[in-house]
């Protein structure tokens, strides 16, 4: 298994406030990972690590690169799309691209104007002039035709329309992502893409809280809807959350046999972001 | 292929059962090759790992077989296994229940019969 991120004793502090707390992890090859967290809870913290973008303590490499003293290496294998992350407003779309031409070792001009020649971006047009979705297509064509080995992506899909985002989500797997690349995503839009992850790390107040594979999760988590009259029954098997819904009780459990669950009702898979909710809101 | 997914299973489960049905419709014919897993993946928005999943249970239970370099292909009496699969679960499985139903109901069975007849 090669890693493409490992992380030991990762830790960031602004002043007092402690924003990641000596994090360990590793991220494999060919993994889509979702970092998923409230606001402030560290994510964007780690991904600027992860990028260079930022001073840290502790150890970490990604793509066997140091972030903090190699970052002009290792960008020519990682890619970066956030909701902040600007194209120069004042360039046309094709002088960004020439740009990158210019500055990127491993850019492909044949593959951004492929790519762009199937959206509605117009090349002549200056990016303050494209909507917000045209925006995040020239970065998907840069990303793209860069080739990147590891693509990191934060909030990418924020205020755009659903259609987009689903389209985003389509071509990031038709178009990028196969065995020899990794993506690493943050959102809050959970439910969009809990079917495209492979793992999940949720993180807390600058901690990492869990970090499964999607398969495991689907082992480890389920939930069952049960009457008032058997809740007490239903505590005793060590809910991780209980919740009133109808009249009826939803249990989340951990780790509890699914067969002795049965008893007290139909066993069901739990969606991420329920888990989410009931992991960071209950106990342990 | 447009599914929502349902909480009683896992996807892959779920996509298995939903390529399973294909071939009894005979919407995917015997010998003719299952959409590559990437395809089913971009389609679906799922992880293209959880597509070959999806794919690998169908050839453990040799409905499906993998060419080297073209892909899933439907195996020859796929069809008329799978249906007789269903036709076990069916009675096995939900015929109980709808049978309970029936007679919870006090529906008269004749009537069922000649109803279901006339449609």
């Amino acid at each position: 298994m090669t890693s493409v991120i490992e992380a030991r004793n990762l830790g960031k502090s602004y002043g007092k406030f402690n924003a990641l707390k000596n994090v360990s992890f590793e991220i494999p090859l060919g993994r889509i990972v979702g970092v998923i967290g409230a606001n402030g809870a560290g994510k964007t913290t780690m991904l600027n690590a992860i990028l260079g973008l930022t001073r840290y303590d502790g150890e970490l490499k990604v793509m066997g690169q140091n972030p903090s003293t190699n970052r002009a290496k290792l960008m020519e294998d990682v890619c970066f799309i956030s909701d902040v992350a600007t194209l120069p407003r004042w360039m046309t779309v094709e002088q960004v691209l020439d740009y990158v031409e210019s500055v990127h070792p491993k850019f492909n001009m044949e593959v951004a104007l492929d790519y762009l020649s199937r959206t509605t971006v117009p090349l002549d047009k200056k990016v303050r002039k494209l909507s917000k979705g045209m925006i995040t297509q020239t970065h998907l064509a840069v990303v793209m035709a860069i080739d990147a080995k590891l693509l990191v992506l934060d909030e990418p899909t924020l205020g755009l329309d659903i259609i987009f985002r689903k389209g985003f989500y389509s071509s990031l797997l038709e178009e990028y992502f196969d065995k020899k690349r990794t993506i690493v995503v943050t959102t809050h839009q959970v439910e969009e893409i809990e079917h495209i992850l492979s793992d999940v790390i949720f993180i807390r107040d600058g901690e990492i809280n869990l970090h499964e594979t999607m398969d495991d999760l689907a082992e480890r988590f389920c939930q069952v809807l049960v009457d008032e009259e058997d809740a007490e029954r239903a505590r005793g098997f060590g809910p991780i959350s209980e919740q009133k819904a109808f009249g009826r009780l939803n249990f989340i459990y951990n780790g509890v046999n699914r067969k002795k669950l049965k008893e007290l009702g139909d066993v069901k898979m739990v969606g991420l972001a329920d888990l989410f909710v009931a992991i960071m809101t209950g106990g342990k | 292929m447009t599914l929502e997914w349902k909480e009683d299973q896992p996807i892959y489960r779920q996509l298995r059962d939903k390529v399973a049905a294909q071939i009894i419709k005979g919407s995917i014919k015997e010998g003719e090759p299952l959409p590559s897993v990437r395809s089913v993946a971009v389609d679906l928005r799922i992880n293209p790992l959880t597509a070959s999943k999806a794919y690998q249970e169908l050839v453990d239970e040799e409905l499906v077989e993998k060419k080297r370099g073209l892909g899933m292909f439907v195996i020859k009496g796929a069809q008329l296994k799978l249906l007789n699969l269903e036709k076990k679960k069916f009675l096995e499985e939900e015929w109980p229940l709808v049978a309970a139903r029936i007679s919870a109901l006090g529906i008269d069975v004749k009537d069922l019969i000649k109803k279901s007849k006339l449609n």
